[in-house]
């Protein structure tokens, strides 16, 4: 019965999203940050205690059902569930959202009330959401999460509804985690009608027990699933520009968590990729290519949030890595890792872009560093766990991890060491960019400003974990069922010497002019080598041109095939008003298909109307009409006027009269 | 007693209506709503009286003897469902055209009217009387466009009614040729369904059956009606197009020709779920490429209602249980949309996305509104949609991967038209012909909620629209079951 309390983690959101999105009780500001927060905060609450209880072997899996549902002989039972994987992601993922939303209290202060309250709305919902894909102990609520974070993410990327940048982000960045979660729902459904059960815990390993040709398409498409919603190649080019949201938004979503969720999910269905080598060796190289693209495109960024949206990318690509190579436990201890100091650095430059110059481009931040000393020391923690900064921080310890395990992964393993040490490097190098910059005098003398406790002490709490959680990463790994690799010293010492080369590299960038003027004319680099220019020119406007061709004007072509100008005159006048149906109305576009059933429909009708027109049968009558009338016509010139005609004629008819009479009479 | 009481409530409540207009002000729009909510409540009674086994209710009786033709009334679950939303909607359409004034009785009796003759087509298996009504439905929807439309109404209408004329036609010779085949002469789909055709006649048969329903589906090529009907009707008329008038297509491709011609259904399958496929993605590009909200959400429906083709055709639990759902769900959420639509014209004057704009700024309850069935439209997991689209998804994955592969793609264009519809009317900076426009009234709000309500219990606990529909789903798919390898 305990297993239910896992219903209470997501529901304290929702019901902060009903709360906030109807808004019955007209909330005023303090209410409606209060209810935000109560709601955000809750499902830590609620879900600490159980995932500690869990994690500590004191209390076994879970399975709360939630319904069933009878297709037929199928059962669809939907369920959630807590395992280590779920109590490991969900506390984070409660953790992270709750200092978040107390960041959030303080950073969208200046808001209006009412984009508060749709701005807390969605947020909340997005949490709910989360957390029933984490906690989903069936593939049904498990997609269910995931279209629904989805949903937020293109509501809270377009938070500022007036902006047309901001809309066109979120639109791109929900059609193309849309196209992947086609994916997803295809290998869902797929894997469900061959294992008959919608429960993880049945059909992943009847998805790893496949042996036809279904089972490497079933885990291709979880894998294009995971990496169109974790923005990796050649997904990745909507979430550089989903960083027109709010900066809780994409400390939020589109960093520590929703991003992160193709990780989650790879991690939740390893053994299926697992059975499958190839789909598990592909895996593994998109996502050592996405960490060395993402990282070398990080560099050459000017605007620390796109620095950081190509971070993330970079990231999850390191998390790819390790579940390709078969450890996804290890996947996971830098999924928390990362959601812990990729939120902190997100946060934290919101505070140093306000204490800065304005706006958030890397040069923005001189002297940031004595104007908020507290959240620069936590945005350099950060960016030192980014880095990889051997020993002292966590972020080492969990990318050493993968590395040491790619390294030991065989001969495509050891070509995926190799490129995701360069890419370790080049992180240095983005990293400690934005820190530099903050570190140099700034060109205006301002006195230090004041930094809200609500903002800072996120900070500060994240920054501590993301140095000291080092400590954690070995047993989260064991946690999570992992064996943590021990791989030969010179591998370690190869990682920390490309942690601290790439920090080296980034002083240089930052100082030397000669570089840092190289760094500024990277264009491509900086477009991330122009892939949606591409997109662009290759998909979108295509579609757009075929959907204009397809519709545009008012499909005049048509008047042009029904009415040639042939025919009589009185079909040409019954056409005229035939056209009419044939062309589209005012205001409406072409429809091709539609219009060609009229104008199909309209020659029909003609072929059916030339015999009768002209009208033969009215011909007949006419005709008939006409001879009577000649009749009369001829009958006409008996009426002479003159007596003695009308005389004999009285005679004659007299005497046949008589004729008659006596002929009847006659025997 | 309750299945006549479907048919005679709202018929004479129209002609009351007529009357009761003389009497005093708005007296009609009150004694529609009576009418409508009467026949509603012994929905509800013939449902709480229902018996257990296949029909919940059944009716027979004889009306001409001589030529075979009954009164042949048969309620499951499915068409439950369906007399529900046929008189939900009539009661909504009533309360949104408060502001008709023109020809107020006339306008509410044919509402009436409408709703009494769906009625009709849902209840009736004497395949006569099924014809005559499906011919009646068209009689009150031509007078809605074409009286209280706006624009190039007439010819609207005109399109409506030749379109929907001409395929009824298909469905009267095939029901005529069964009734004057069998032997003695009945019209009774049950007694009809025991017939054994030739394989050519099943073809035919089946393929005057199905003009008729694809015509009112509609599926491409025969939708050309439909974007005109919807921009010219006036908001009740929309509603009641949208909700009612298409679901008689998609119920009538539901429940006959699985029943009537299960060989024929099979052997033509393939092509009719490559015609679904086909609606599908034209019926989404269309929508893409339209500037006037009305027409988007027209050819969304086009899209959607191809979604119940190919589910029909498939021929599998999944498939035919998630076509029913589709129609469904399709009520709630296009009426819906067609409902924020009309009411932002009564506002704005206008319908065209790109007058449109910042609604969220002036009206923020019409743009969440508008966000709720957005998600709906773009078939968001937890809305009864989604379920449809996912159940129909499944079952073509087991028929033919092509098409459920192409009901995926549908999946991405959707969100394209849906994020284009919602973009052009919340976001943004308010233009011009929105800065003035009041947000939702009361009696619109309150339709708004229950349609929302529906599309969401209902996605979020499936079970209650599955076990509802499962007889009828049974019911068609034992025919075919019998016919497949």
């Amino acid at each position: 019965m305990l297993a239910y309390l896992l219903l209470l983690v997501p529901t304290p959101p929702l019901a902060g999203f009903v709360l906030l999105a109807l808004d019955p009780y007209r909330l005023d500001r303090r209410a409606v940050r209060a209810a935000a927060l109560v709601a955000g905060c809750a499902p830590l609450v609620v879900m600490a205690p159980m995932a500690l209880a869990h994690l500590t072997k004191f209390w076994g899996d879970q399975i709360a059902p939630i319904f069933t549902l009878h297709v037929g002989n199928y059962e669809v039972a939907l369920a959630v569930g807590l395992d280590t994987l779920s109590a490991v992601t969900a506390l984070t993922v409660t953790f992270v959202s709750a200092c978040v939303l107390i960041y959030a209290l303080d950073y969208m202060s200046g808001a209006r009330n009412a984009d508060l309250r749709r701005f807390f709305a969605l947020m909340n919902l997005f949490q709910a959401g989360m957390l029933s894909m984490v906690l989903a102990a069936d593939s049904i609520t498990f997609f269910l999460g995931w279209e629904l974070m989805g949903l937020c993410s293109f509501f809270l990327i377009s938070y500022n509804m007036t902006s047309p940048r901001a809309f066109a982000a979120g639109q791109k960045a929900f059609v193309i985690t849309r196209i992947a979660d086609a994916a997803l729902l295809a290998g869902l459904l797929l894997l469900f009608l061959e294992a008959g059960s919608v429960r993880l815990a049945e059909l992943i390993p009847a998805g790893a027990a496949l042996d036809t040709a279904r089972g490497p398409l079933i885990a291709a498409l979880l894998l294009v699933g995971a990496m169109g919603k974790s923005a990796q190649f050649p997904f990745h080019t909507w979430l550089p520009t989903a960083m027109a949201g709010p900066t809780p938004v994409s400390a939020l979503l589109h960093s520590a968590t929703m991003v992160a969720a193709g990780a989650v999910l790879l991690a939740r269905f390893a053994p299926v990729l697992a059975a499958n080598d190839s789909v598990a060796a592909a895996t593994a190289v998109a996502g050592v290519v996405t960490a060395l693209f993402g990282a070398a495109s990080a560099v050459a960024q000017t605007d620390v949030k796109r620095l950081l949206a190509y971070s993330s990318i970079s990231q999850i690509g390191y998390m790819l890595v390790a579940v390709g190579v078969g450890v996804p436990a290890v996947a996971m201890a830098h999924f928390v890792v990362h959601a812990l100091f990729k939120s902190l650095l997100f946060m934290a430059s919101g505070v140093l872009a306000h204490a800065g110059a304005g706006g958030t481009s890397i040069a923005a931040l001189r002297g940031t560093a004595r104007r908020a000393p507290i959240s620069f020391a936590a945005f350099a923690a950060g960016a030192a766990s980014l880095a990889g900064l051997p020993l002292v921080t966590a972020g080492w310890w969990s990318k050493e991890a993968i590395l040491a395990s790619a390294f030991e992964a065989g001969w495509l393993g050891l070509g995926v060491w190799a490129v995701g040490l360069t890419a370790a490097a080049l992180t240095a190098v983005y990293a400690f960019r934005p820190v530099f910059t903050a570190l140099r005098a700034p060109e205006t003398e301002t006195p230090r400003g004041r930094e809200s406790w609500l903002a800072v002490g996120p900070l500060v709490v994240l920054a501590v974990l993301a140095l000291a959680g080092g400590l954690g990463v070995k047993p989260l790994t064991e946690l999570l069922g992992g064996h943590p690799p021990h791989p030969a010293l010179w591998v370690e010492l190869a990682g920390a010497a490309a942690a601290l080369l790439g920090i080296a590299g980034s002083a240089a960038v930052t100082f030397l002019p000669a570089l840092a003027g190289r760094v500024a004319r990277a264009r491509r680099l900086r477009a991330g080598l122009q892939m949606d220019a591409r997109y662009y020119a290759l998909l979108v406007r295509p579609y757009r041109r075929f959907v204009r061709r397809l519709s545009g004007g008012r499909g005049e072509w048509v008047t042009r095939v029904v009415a040639p100008g042939r025919g009589t005159e009185g079909v040409e006048r019954e056409l005229e008003g035939a056209v009419r149906h044939a062309r589209q109305p005012e205001g409406a576009t072409s429809d091709p298909v539609g219009q060609a059933t009229v104008v199909l429909g309209l020659w029909v009708w003609r072929a059916l109307l030339l015999p009768f027109s002209p009208d033969r049968m009215d011909m007949a009558w006419m005709q008939g009409a006409r001879g009577i009338g000649r009749a009369a016509e001829r009958a006409r010139r008996l009426q002479t006027g003159r007596v003695r005609d009308y005389a004999l004629a009285l005679a004659l008819g007299l005497a046949a009269l008589l004729l008659i009479g006596w002929g009847m009479t006659w025997r | 007693m309750a299945l006549i009481a479907q048919l005679l409530l709202p018929f004479f409540g129209g002609f009351a209506a007529l009357l009761a207009a003389r009497t005093g002000r708005d007296r009609e729009r009150w004694v529609a709503i009576a009418a409508m909510a009467a026949t509603l409540a012994a929905l509800a009674a013939g449902v709480a009286l229902g018996d257990d086994g296949r029909w919940l209710a059944f009716y027979r009786a004889d009306w001409a003897p001589s030529f075979g033709i009954q009164v042949l009334l048969a309620m499951d679950g499915l068409t439950a469902a369906m007399l529900a939303i046929s008189s939900g909607l009539g009661i909504i359409s009533v309360f949104i055209s408060w502001h008709v004034t023109h020809r107020s009785a006339l306008f509410h009796a044919a509402i009436c009217w409408t709703v009494a003759a769906a009625n009709g087509v849902f209840l009736s298996f004497d395949l006569l009387i099924f014809a005559f009504f499906w011919e009646l439905m068209i009689v009150p929807a031509f007078l809605l466009i074409a009286l209280w439309g706006h624009g190039d109404r007439e010819a609207a209408a005109i399109k409506f009614l030749v379109f929907n004329a001409v395929a009824g036609l298909g469905l009267l010779a095939a029901v005529f040729w069964m009734g004057a085949t069998s032997d003695p002469v009945t019209f009774d789909a049950f007694a009809l369904a025991e017939t054994e055709y030739s394989e050519t006649a099943q073809i035919l048969l089946l393929l005057g059956f199905a003009l008729a329903f694809m015509v009112k589906l509609p599926v491409p090529p025969f939708h050309a009606w439909l974007p005109d009907a919807h921009t010219q009707a006036p908001t009740a008329g929309s509603i009641l197009l949208a909700g009612l008038l298409l679901k008689t297509g998609a119920y009538g491709l539901f429940r006959f020709p699985p029943m009537l011609f299960p060989d024929a259904l099979m052997a033509l399958a393939g092509w009719g779920m490559a015609l679904g496929a086909f609606g599908v993605v034209y019926g989404g590009i269309l929508a893409c490429g339209q500037t006037d909200a009305k027409r988007l959400v027209a050819y969304t429906s086009v899209a959607h209602m191809s979604i119940v083709l190919m589910g029909v055709c498939g021929g599998v639990h999944f498939a035919l249980i998630g076509a029913g759902v589709e129609m469904i769900a399709h009520a709630f959420s296009s009426s819906a949309l067609f409902l924020l639509i009309g009411a932002l014209q009564h506002r704005t004057g206008t319908r065209d996305l790109r007058e449109l704009g910042g609604l969220q700024k002036t009206a923020p309850a019409f743009a969440t509104s508008f966000a709720l069935f957005f998600a709906a439209a773009l078939a968001m997991p937890g809305t009864a949609n989604f379920l449809g689209e996912a159940l129909v998804i499944t079952g073509m994955f087991q028929v033919n991967w092509v098409f459920a592969a192409i009901a995926l793609v549908s999946l991405v264009v959707s969100v394209v038209y849906a994020t284009r519809l919602i973009g052009g009317i919340a976001f943004g900076a308010p233009k011009p012909a929105v800065e003035n426009a009041p947000d939702l009234h009361r009696y619109e709000l309150w339709p708004i909620a229950i349609l929302g309500l529906c599309a969401l219990v209902f996605g979020l606990f499936p079970q209650l629209l599955i076990g509802w529909l499962w007889t009828a789903v049974e019911a068609a798919l034992q025919p075919l079951i019998v016919v497949q390898p």
